[in-house]
């Protein structure tokens, strides 16, 4: 159980964050359910870096330790093995989430397309987060695991309907090939 | 954080950096004193983290904790000064007793007439001795009077850092990690998360366990009734961070004060025996249980570095010099696996 403290002595009064970019925070899927003083505490972990144009902010296969938040600029992620960007992100969206779960490698490239102010949000300090304010950490854990959730969702609904496709694809065929005899 | 900001936050870390360095070359008082406070910090973190854990800031929960250790000091001082001045008392007269001068004849003519074929037949262990106790208490005296204001300047200085290391240390980190080039950052950040748990594990086990070691060593001598009791545990838990000869420094003198004080040869075994168990205990029992102990260090280095530490900053540097090896060990051994995890070759 948490103690009630007076406000001068509990956390969160001196956060310092700029507003425009505690309003980008709240629209991260992660960070939406968090109060002000929560967002407040996210905030002191993380870690500002500056990227100019073409500065690569992770190579594919590297291992990973967190994610990024964009605060203003243009940021690419590629696959190695195509030129093709995989997609284009701009101000207040996130990118390279999962090893913040599981600290694997990285799954693509991330680039920076103009000159870019970032945020990083990394498990060791989200540990630390953890272990400082469980209830904080329980969370922002929950809100990542339901987003991971979400995305295996999709993905299962996209390998069954191509599984689906398949199926009738084969079932066309061998109607006509039957039709022909 | 604009960028004027992020270069004048690079500026004050490697200004900092620099100035803790200069003054740590110029005057090795300094050194001394920041590594004392960092391993002090390590040690303490996790319980002003947990008094944060339930809600309060930082600053406060380091105010709380440096409020609990003044009053456990001050309790303990006002408990266990007429004990310690009692024993300083004791130890002052104790070569000038009858009893002990009675111990000393009985020595001395045991070895004049067993050892009398190597020449000392003629040997006035008395006189010796005396002449031993007056170089010693010269020495000491000597000590305080030159050291005296540095050790005031020493224990009101570390404390103060100690406080701000606990209080801002995450900044600094932070801080220290933020003028790490994008392509090192998330390696560094890694390298550090990883060396801060190693290294914090690992100090806190070697206290953990010297702490241990001094209060059971001090209550067997207190059962066993041999003087100084309290000096000679707090030194037997001090010297037992030095491994191999640490154990057997800690009972040489219990041994020997049990020897001189009553005469009994008896009394010197039990003493031993004690000090065995004791010795058994830790490394059956306490030593296990912390399993963070395990880094292990090369005797020849631990010999290496004992005499560098003492060579550098004395007795204090002396036992210093094991736990910062370890520090150095754990810090390179991270680093190389980390270097091996990320290959960063470009």
């Amino acid at each position: 159980m948490r103690i009630g403290l007076p406000g001068f002595l509990s956390r969160g009064k001196k956060d310092g964050m700029k507003p425009r970019f505690r309003d980008t925070l709240k629209m991260i899927p992660i960070f939406t359910d968090l109060t002000r003083r929560e967002l407040a505490a996210v905030e002191r972990i993380l870690h500002h870096r500056e990227y100019h144009a073409g500065e690569v902010i992770f190579r594919q296969a590297e291992p990973g330790l967190g994610m990024y938040i964009i605060e203003s600029g243009r940021v690419t992620i590629r696959a190695e093995e195509s030129t093709d960007s995989v997609s284009e992100l701009g101000d207040g969206e996130f990118f390279g989430e999962l090893p913040l779960l599981d600290g694997g490698t990285r799954s693509a490239t991330a680039i920076a397309k103009t000159p870019c102010r970032i945020y990083g949000f990394f498990q060791p300090d989200l540990f630390g987060l953890i272990e400082r304010n469980p209830r904080l950490g329980v969370k922002i854990v929950m809100s990542l695991a339901a987003i991971i959730g979400m995305r295996l969702r999709a993905a299962n609904e996209r390998v069954e309907s191509l599984l689906r496709r398949s199926a009738e694809r084969g079932t066309a065929t061998a109607k006509r090939r039957s039709g022909r005899r | 954080m604009t960028p004027s900001s992020v270069r004048l936050n690079r500026w004050m870390v490697w200004g900092g950096l620099g100035i803790i360095l200069l003054l740590g070359i110029l005057v090795p008082g300094v050194m001394k004193m920041v590594v004392l406070s960092l391993l002090l910090a390590y040690i303490f973190d996790p319980i002003v983290t947990a008094i944060e854990l339930r809600g309060f800031t930082r600053t406060v929960s380091t105010l709380f904790f440096f409020a609990v250790v003044i009053s456990i000091l001050v309790i303990l001082v006002s408990f266990l000064a007429p004990v310690v001045v009692t024993q300083l008392r004791a130890l002052q007269e104790g070569a000038a007793s009858e009893e002990t001068a009675g111990i000393i004849l009985r020595m001395q003519a045991f070895l004049r007439s067993e050892l009398g074929f190597l020449g000392l037949r003629d040997l006035d262990l008395a006189a010796r001795i005396n002449e031993l106790s007056a170089s010693l208490s010269g020495w000491i005296m000597n000590y305080i009077v030159h050291e005296g204001l540095s050790l005031i300047v020493f224990s009101v200085a570390v404390p103060f850092i100690v406080f701000f290391l606990l209080k801002d240390g995450r900044e600094m980190k932070k801080s220290f990690i933020s003028i790490v080039p994008n392509r090192y950052f998330e390696f560094a950040l890694d390298l550090v998360y990883k060396m801060d748990v190693q290294l914090g594990n690992y100090l806190r086990s070697q206290f953990i366990d010297a702490l241990t070691f001094g209060v059971l060593a001090t209550i067997a001598l207190w059962l066993l009734d041999v003087k100084y009791f309290m000096f000679i545990g707090a030194f037997a838990g001090a010297a037992n961070l030095v491994p191999y000869v640490g154990p057997i420094a800690g009972a040489l003198p219990a041994v020997a004060v049990s020897l001189f004080s009553t005469g009994d040869a008896m009394k010197a075994v039990q003493v031993i025996a004690a000090f065995t168990c004791l010795k058994l205990l830790d490394d059956v029992v306490i030593q296990p249980l912390l399993v963070a102990r395990g880094v292990n260090l090369h005797p020849l280095l631990v010999l290496l570095a004992i005499i560098v530490g003492g060579e550098l900053f004395g007795i204090l540097g002396m036992l210093l010099a094991v736990p910062a090896t370890g520090f150095s060990k754990v810090v390179l051994q991270e680093s190389i696996v980390t270097l091996k995890k990320y290959r960063l070759t470009d």
